[in-house]
């Protein structure tokens, strides 16, 4: 049974604005679901709903198989972490965590052993006589999270409790999170703008956007099977590149199914094209992944590369790895290190993806200094890439890897689930290790 | 608030650490020097040092202008009434007749009543109402604050507009009233008006909204607490600095009623000091041959002191950063 259950949760304000529609959601026992989205989705109304806090326009929310629509906030034995703390500014860290047991009447002796056991389980032990103004903001995070955890609840709900950290800080307290939500296994709601949080923390991702649910799924198939152009983009850092193209078979293939894109035409191998056949000459959106793209064997870099013609760019039927190329021009490349952001253009129309995709894409595109022209992609490379920004490049591109959405609804054309994964697949799973 | 604060600090340093328990007074020291470093050089606010030197000479003049009655009044606190009104206000003469002055406060004059009867009476009434308008003030702004209730509003705009409505145009109903209500020379009829502080209630509602956030009752709520609980252990001690603002002006407000007693009070016994005072003051007018100018003078002087200490003992609440390390921004 799941110990949150929320069914048909709508909220609608008095101004008219729809801030959530329709959404249904389960959390298990013990696990740890993330609801994630860009800012005004709806996540945060959403939990504040589940807490008490924000009357129910219509749905219903259950914990256990208990409708707790009118239980008050303080009888719903729910914890809730918020985003800027809201410790008792008065009270020192002891009084802060022991507040609910207060309220329960829990007796004193008591009282003392589960705040002590609570501040050790968060290293605040030596920190239990100060109050909030002495704290740095990893310690007071940390009493926002004792606050919670002392009162064992039944329900975990924390809204971005992460984003006022910095950087370093969020990625140490992600996994400080993770483990003490294991120690107590409560269902935990959490709510976080960060796809990145998302996708390393949650046993399941719920992707919200204008208040709808786009998809609900393990963060492995948010990112393998999008359900839709706005999951797509917004799973994965930098963002998937989107482009309008055409499927057609009367290429240069003969009968070989192809992608039309720009000027430049990719086969697909049967597999790939016995998925999109229903939308055979027809339009749709193409998508790639940047950590999909990978230089193609022989003249890396520099324009008037071999086996490109440098007037009309296109896919080549088999470029040196054997695997289908894709011409671009570099207009500037990031260097991070153990990576490289390589941003180009390719002659073909960026997809208008679903709105508030935009947001979501990696703001870094906009930095630095550009050659020539907006990019309209983006790839990630290995740092021994040898691209120099206005260079051209050929893209070696797995069809395996390729996503296809409805240009119409935005909906995925067809799932990748049990394509073979390709040489691209293994290094995205060997990076998705690495950056936990 | 806190950011400019915070900012000045690594992100995840110890404060603590920085700053280790600290006595009253090192606190105090650190706090005066945290203020000097804060002071920004007039240059850098574009403005020319004469300029400077002309604004301080106007606000030197408003000072001098304020203070003068006061200084009067010390002085001539020491004299007799023949001194009074034949030597130079603004210094001391012979006799010193300080304490003599101060002795006969304690003393019925002319049978209108003693000065230190009266003294309590406005001490009574004061803290009575002063401490009663501050605890409504705190409920009614709380609840204009942080609820939201149908009519939450218009009852608001009643409250601020009840503050237009000039005593001198309800004195006749008010007295009617109270004839009926039986508080005619009763201290209640001085006590229950008091109690009622649009001022306050308005303050206290403006200081809420900034001092107690939202959130912090929303967790009290998740945490269990009644409202009643959260009113009184997490509202209430954040509220504190606007508490004492309020029960200063309405201390100060009872204290110098002149009004309200003037036309419910016909039994000496119950006058507070300025009604005391006024008759006083009429029958030095009048008859004349008591020594009562000295008395008025002294009687001045004893009634500002209590509210000049008061001032003195609610300033140190008037500190900011009470909120500081609750909300991160």
């Amino acid at each position: 049974m799941a110990a949150i259950s929320i069914r048909e949760l709508t909220k609608v304000y008095a101004t008219g604005v729809r801030a959530l529609d329709g959404l249904d959601l389960e959390v298990l026992d013990g696990e740890f679901v993330v609801l994630v989205g860009p800012s005004g989705c709806g996540k945060t109304t959403a939990l504040r709903m589940v807490a008490g806090l924000e009357r129910i326009t219509s749905g219903t929310v259950s914990f256990g198989d208990r409708v707790v629509n009118d239980v008050s906030p303080r009888h719903r034995d729910v914890a809730m972490v918020f985003q800027n703390y809201a410790l008792y500014p008065h009270l020192s860290v002891y009084q802060n965590i022991g507040f609910a047991l207060e309220n329960k009447k829990i007796e004193k002796a008591e009282r003392d052993r589960q705040i002590r056991i609570a501040a050790a389980t968060l290293g605040l032990g030596d920190l239990l006589g100060r109050k909030p103004d002495q704290l740095s903001g990893g310690q007071r995070q940390r009493v926002a999270m004792g606050r919670a955890i002392v009162r064992s609840p039944s329900v975990f709900l924390m809204d971005e409790p992460l984003s006022n950290l910095d950087a370093k800080l969020r990625v140490q307290m992600r996994s400080e999170v993770l483990r003490v939500h294991r120690s107590i296994g409560a269902a935990t709601l959490y709510v976080t703008h960060d796809q990145t949080e998302a996708m390393t923390m949650g046993d399941r991702v719920a992707v919200l956007q204008g208040g709808v649910l786009q998809q609900y799924d393990t963060p492995r198939a948010l990112y393998d099977r999008p359900a839709n152009v706005f999951v797509a983009t917004f799973i994965g850092s930098p963002s998937m590149n989107l482009y309008e193209a055409g499927l057609s078979t009367d290429g240069t293939a003969g009968t070989t199914p192809t992608v039309v894109l720009g000027s430049q035409r990719l086969p697909l191998p049967p597999p790939v094209a016995a998925r999109v056949a229903a939308y055979q000459g027809r339009k749709v959106i193409v998508g790639v992944r940047p950590e999909d793209l990978a230089v193609s064997g022989a003249g890396a870099s520099g324009l008037g590369a071999p086996g490109v013609s440098a007037a009309g760019a296109s896919w080549t039927g088999a470029s040196a790895a054997g695997a289908p190329g894709l011409v671009a021009d570099v207009r500037l490349v990031e260097v991070l290190g153990s990576e490289q952001h390589v941003y180009f253009s390719v002659d073909a129309t960026p997809a208008a993806s679903a709105p508030g995709a935009a947001a979501a894409a990696d703001e870094s595109a906009q930095e630095g200094i550009l050659l020539g022209g907006a990019p309209n992609g983006v790839a990630r490379l290995d740092p021994g890439s040898g691209v120099r920004p206005g260079g051209r490049v050929t893209f070696a591109v797995n069809p395996a890897r390729l996503y296809f959405f409805d240009p119409d609804t935005g909906r995925a054309i067809s799932l990748l689930s049990d394509w073979p994964l390709g040489l691209a697949g293994e290094r995205r799973s060997k990076r998705a290790a690495s950056c936990n | 608030m806190t950011a400019s604060t915070l900012s000045t600090r690594p992100p995840d340093a110890d404060p603590a650490q920085a700053r280790p328990a600290e006595s009253r007074r090192e606190r105090r020291k650190r706090e005066q020097l945290e203020e000097r470093d804060a002071v920004i050089p007039v240059e850098l606010y574009g403005l020319k040092r004469g300029t400077v030197t002309v604004l301080t000479a106007c606000c030197v003049l408003f000072a001098i202008f304020t203070l003068v009655p006061i200084a009067w009044i010390i002085f001539n606190s020491t004299k007799t009434q023949a001194n009074i009104f034949g030597t130079f206000g603004f210094w001391f003469a012979r006799p010193f007749e300080f304490f003599h002055n101060f002795r006969m406060l304690f003393e019925n004059v002319d049978d209108d009543g003693t000065y230190i009867d009266w003294f309590g009476n406005t001490a009574l009434y004061a803290v009575l109402g002063g401490v009663g308008a501050t605890a409504l003030s705190a409920f009614a702004g709380y609840g204009f604050a942080r609820f939201e209730f149908r009519g939450s509003k218009v009852l608001f705009y009643i409250v601020i507009g009840s503050l237009l409505v000039p005593i001198g145009a309800i004195t006749l109903p008010l007295y009617l009233v109270y004839s009926k209500a039986h508080l005619i020379n009763s201290i209640w009829g001085m006590i229950l008006p008091s109690l009622v502080a649009p001022v306050g209630v308005y303050l206290m509602r403006t200081y809420i909204r900034l001092s107690v956030p939202r959130e912090l009752l929303d967790a009290a709520r998740l945490d269990g607490a009644s409202e009643m609980r959260i009113f009184f252990r997490i509202a209430l001690p954040l509220m504190v600095p606007g508490l004492m603002t309020v029960l200063l002006l309405s201390v100060v407000g009872v204290w110098n009623n002149y009004f309200l007693p003037l036309i419910i009070f016909s039994n000496n016994n119950l006058f507070p000091l300025t009604v005391g005072m006024g008759l006083w003051s009429q029958h030095a007018t009048t008859s004349g041959d008591q020594n009562l100018y000295p008395l008025i003078v002294m009687g001045g002087l004893v009634t500002i002191a209590p509210l000049i200490i008061l001032f003195l003992i609610l300033q140190r609440y008037w500190r900011g950063g009470l909120l500081l390390g609750s909300i991160a921004n």
